[in-house]
């Protein structure tokens, strides 16, 4: 399949799915409940949530703003509400009045927590906050502010008010496990199409040392990213597998979250995991997908993990750097700009491997100015990109990497995360902009050195 | 010999006029007032009657009296106790006994109304037979005198705010003059001793003037209380530099340098140590090595330790301290242990 | 008593005294709480020396975060050098110091020391105005950030107008008020967010070896 035929394909289906998105809302389940059932709730997770390290956060804070200045949502709007520590008032409050050192006093001298307040912030931890990180980054005292976002999150979806929209995908991804009707029918048929190019791509193996998990927006949009994950699998000789039974590596109820289905999603992968006794679990290109089963998962279960989880990226620079894999140069003067996804860089720890594939695939890397741990997201990840609303946000976080992106000089943007290509396409069309966005994964599987049982980059079969 | 007039009395005595002309040239220059006036001051003082002044020495060491009254030499300071008629001062005068409390009254009832009345010593309540004179209590002998005062001078901190008697914890229950009596003029020249020209200074310009000095907030006569010993202290250049002695008689010290971490008090204290100084000019207390005691302030006994610097505050000890650690510890402790037990008790987050 | 001696006495003993059982009192508060237990395998076993690196580097951001702050941070450290420096330098403070800790050290000329203590005050005021007009400290202040601000501006105000003699009948009353405003600054320090003195640099190493736990400096 030629290139620019697979992009076209890439941008309808892209653009299916906006359609799918734009639906959500109304399809969400309606979660009818009194106010102070409300605020019940709510007031429960973050008492239970607020351990002793959040309790650190909340009595240090000094409120200099600067936590603001770090973050995209507030750089692209100048409105003060979006500084991150807002987000985190309720958490506060909440903190102090019911376990606090002096919530005797404390009780006596603030207002009790409300509904209004609760609806107020849903805005605040939802739509513009995709909980990236950057902010924690720069605050001078070292407040986790983020993971205080995400404790907000918790009660405001325990309270029934995540937006529609993430409501509608927990509900779907509890019920049939998947995401958008990427379930094991569309795995299938897409594993049958990479079979069809000559890519082998093993179902339910029972015993297998590599699992290898895939995504929505791979099975729906990104089909060449899936089709070079296998290869690049099937070029180290590894010995792996997909499993029907836990495939999908987004979790939704990670993102909205709704503990429930985070961990229902968490244990479908770990029992797959532990069903073909895989030494390894290996993350496609989702971002969220990788911090929320590395790092988080093994809370969710109850247990540490008996298998090593890793992104496709962080495989692929294993390899490199064991000699297992060589990579060709993609030839001279491809001078692309690297965007670490937020999940993957800042809240994973997956940030010398992209590079190390880059070197060594000898493209012209020109860095953006902020990078790293200090990459600016991409504004629509933490399941912004699915909140209608937000649109106007996410487009002010796009100009934002925009500027960033035009100032190296760069032809091409690489990424290792189907929601910040998702992201980027739509910022690019609305604000029209040409500057292709290529997969990580994809410029591996182009620069494979010696020819693996897959045909070429190019040929068609 | 009341109604002879001033100056006839002094040349009676043999002070010539330029002796008396040269005592009004300080006096102008202790009040602050321009040279030109010790001529005025002169002529007032030399028609003026010689006012009687009744000296009562209350619970006091004697010192305010030894201090002015250095009669070994002829002073200018002495001149003024020729111009006045000390009718009573039991430690100088030569009655004793009956007479010396009839000479009193006598003296009270010659000039009702009109008498300076001088105090000096506190006045104990506790107990009145902590101090007595001819068996009449301080207490009472201060009211019965004050009634026909014109002006009551209390000399000495003790007089004036209470003094050493006063200091913690009173044993004898020491009170100042303003305590007692709340209906006449009471100017305050405090100081453990005072400046001996400070008295003869008041009284001139009490003289001259026939009113009370400009007070301060405490009773004092401005002229002479009205400015800091730190803001005339000749250390000062040290202080603002930043060389202090550390300990007596360290190389700072025999410097000269400020006295302030030695505990000097020469911030907090008014009075004219720095520029008239003592012993006819000799020195003062800083100048001879020592920090100021503030002895001119109420509660000087009582303001920390001479030798503990102004700046230096009573926080506690580690002692103190630690056990308000372990106040702290204890609530903190038991503030996280329950709500460690609520945490517990919300169940594991089910969202819906 | 005079205000001076409260202020030197029972004001200090007390002061003293209520700080110190605040401190204890909330930072056992809080550090005493339920440690959820993360049983995900780490990314290396460096958090230690991460947490160190925080607790320095956090002070040092990176240029393209620093960028965004630059003012801010300038003024920051200023004021808080500046302040610190006129405490703990001013020769008359000396004695203070000495009686808590047993021993002092050289100090600096107190002209120097007055006109550091009129900048830091200006640092302060102008910081106070940008608190009240700028679009995100406008939104998160409350009324904690404005009393700790005007804590902050007292000992230096009421210290200068003592050093300046500008009431000099009553000197007394003003180093009164000099030690009852530094008084009121250790009261609240527990209580309001001037706690940070007491958390920060745990906190950043706190964090440090959070993100060092996922491979991530921070």
């Amino acid at each position: 399949m030629s290139a620019t035929i697979a992009a076209t394909e890439e941008r309808a289906a892209l653009e299916r799915i906006a359609e799918g998105v734009a639906r959500l809302a109304s399809s969400a389940p309606e979660v009818d409940l009194p106010a102070d059932e409300r605020v019940r709730r709510a007031k429960r997770v973050f008492i239970e949530k607020t351990d002793a390290r959040v309790a650190l956060d909340l009595e240090s804070c000094l409120h200099c703003g600067m936590c603001a200045e770090a973050c995209h949502f507030y750089e692209g709007t100048g409105q003060g509400r979006y500084a991150p520590i807002h987000k985190l008032k309720l958490l506060r409050k909440v903190y102090r009045r019911e376990l606090g050192p002096f919530r005797l006093i404390q009780r006596l001298l603030t207002r009790d927590l409300t509904v209004a307040e609760l609806e107020q912030w849903q805005e605040l931890v939802f739509d513009s906050c995709t909980e990236c990180g950057r902010c924690d980054m720069i605050c001078p005292v070292g407040v986790h502010l983020s993971r205080g976002v995400h404790i907000t999150r918790q009660a405001l979806t325990a309270a029934g008010l995540a937006p529609a929209e993430l409501r509608a995908l927990d509900a779907e991804q509890k019920s049939t496990g998947a995401i958008l009707g990427a379930g094991v029918e569309k795995l299938r048929s897409a594993l049958e199409e990479l079979r069809s190019q000559g890519i082998e791509a093993p179902l339910d193996k029972p015993q297998a040392e590599y699992l290898l998990l895939t995504t929505a927006s791979d099975l729906l949009i990104y089909h060449r990213s899936l089709a070079a994950t296998a290869r690049i699998m099937n070029h180290l000789g590894l010995d792996w597998t997909f499993a029907s039974s836990g495939f999908e590596a987004a979790n939704s109820g990670a993102v909205s979250g709704d503990e429930t289905a985070q961990r229902q999603a968490t244990q479908r992968v770990v029992d797959a995991a532990l069903a073909c006794g895989a030494k390894f679990v290996v993350v496609p290109e989702c971002g969220h997908a990788y911090p929320a089963l590395r790092w988080e998962g093994p809370n969710q279960v109850g247990r540490a993990f008996p298998f090593q989880v890793l992104a496709i990226s962080e495989l692929i620079g294993r390899e490199l750097e064991s000699g297992r894999l060589r990579l060709k140069p993609l030839g001279p003067g491809k001078r692309v700009t690297f965007h670490d996804p937020c999940k993957f860089g800042r809240k994973g720890g997956v940030i010398d491997e992209p590079r190390k594939a880059l070197a060594a695939l000898e493209v012209d890397l020109r860095e953006t100015e902020s990078k790293g741990t200090t990459n600016y997201c991409c504004g629509g990840g933490g399941g912004v990109f699915f909140i209608g609303r937000a649109a106007p946000l996410r487009n002010a976080a796009f100009n934002i990497k925009r500027k960033q992106f035009d100032a190296t000089g760069a032809d091409s943007v690489v990424t290792s995360c189907g929601s910040c290509r998702m992201n980027f396409a739509v910022g690019a069309q609305r604000n029209n902009w040409n500057v292709p966005v290529e997969s990580l994964v994809e410029l591996v599987a182009d620069g494979l050195a010696a020819p693996g049982p897959a045909t070429d980059r190019g040929s068609v079969v | 010999m009341r109604d002879v007039l001033v100056g006839d009395y002094l040349r009676g005595r043999g002070v010539s006029r330029r002796s008396l002309l040269k005592f009004c040239a300080a006096a102008a220059s202790w009040m602050a007032l321009p040279p030109t006036m010790a001529q005025e001051i002169a002529a007032a003082i030399e028609k003026a009657r010689r006012p009687s002044v009744i000296w009562l020495p209350f619970q006091e060491c004697t010192g305010c009296t030894e201090s002015i009254t250095r009669a070994e030499t002829a002073t200018l300071e002495s001149l003024i106790f020729d111009a006045i008629s000390l009718d009573y001062q039991h430690t100088l005068q030569a009655a004793a006994g009956d007479a010396a409390e009839e000479a009193r009254h006598q003296a009270m009832k010659e000039n009702w109304g009109k008498y300076l009345l001088a105090v000096d010593g506190s006045i104990p309540l506790a107990n009145p037979g902590y101090s007595t004179i001819a068996g009449v209590s301080n207490l009472d002998m201060l009211l019965e005198a004050a009634k026909g005062a014109a002006a009551i001078i209390a000399i000495g901190t003790c007089a004036a705010f209470g003094g050493i008697p006063a200091a913690r914890p009173n044993p004898t229950g020491a009170v100042a003059v303003s305590d007692l009596i709340k209906d006449k003029p009471i100017i305050n020249v405090s100081g453990c001793p005072p400046i001996p020209v400070v008295i003869t200074g008041v009284l001139a310009q009490y003289l001259t003037f026939g009113s009370i000095p400009d007070l301060d907030r405490l009773g004092r006569p401005r002229a002479f209380y009205g400015q800091s010993i730190h803001d005339r202290c000749y250390r000062r250049p040290f202080y603002e530099r930043g060389q202090f002695a550390e300990s007596f008689d360290d190389e700072g010290a025999r410097k000269g340098w400020c006295l302030f971490k030695l505990g000097c008090k020469g911030p907090i204290t008014y009075n004219s140590c720095a520029t008239i100084k003592w012993n006819g000019g000799t020195s003062f207390p800083i100048e001879a090595g020592h920090g100021c005691i503030g002895c001119a302030e109420p509660n000087f006994w009582d303001k920390g330790g001479f030798y503990e610097a102004l700046s230096v505050s009573r926080w506690g000890t580690f002692g103190t301290v630690a056990a308000a650690a372990a106040v702290g510890a204890a609530a903190g402790v038991a503030s996280a242990a329950l709500a460690r037990h609520r945490q517990a008790k919300a169940p594991e987050g089910e969202s819906r | 008593m005079t205000l001076f001696d409260f202020a030197r006495g029972p004001g200090m003993f007390w002061a003293t005294t209520i700080m110190v059982i605040g401190i204890v009192w909330r930072l056992a508060g809080a550090v005493l709480l339920a440690r959820h237990k993360d049983r995900s395998t780490p990314r290396g076993d460096n958090r230690v020396a991460a947490g160190l690196r925080a607790v320095l580097m956090r002070s040092v951001p990176p240029h393209e975060l620093e960028k965004h702050i630059t003012f801010q941070h300038l003024t920051g450290y200023a004021w808080h050098i500046g302040w610190f420096v006129t405490f703990l330098f001013f020769v008359p403070h000396m004695p203070f110091i000495e009686s808590i800790l047993g021993f002092g050290w050289p100090g600096l000329p107190n002209q120097a020391i007055v006109m550091l203590a009129a900048i830091t005050l200006a640092i302060l005021l102008l910081l106070l105005v940008r608190r009240i007009v700028h679009p995100v400290l406008k939104v998160i202040s409350d009324f904690d950030d404005y009393v700790s601000t005007l804590l902050a501006c007292a000992p230096l105000v009421t210290g200068i107008v003592a050093f300046a003699h500008l009431f000099p009948s009553h000197h007394e009353t003003m180093i009164g008020l000099h030690i009852l405003s530094v008084e009121a600054l250790m009261v609240w320090l527990p209580f309001g967010k001037i706690f940070h003195c007491v958390t920060g640099l745990p906190l950043r190493f706190q964090i440090g070896a959070a993100f060092a736990r996922r491979g991530v400096k921070a």
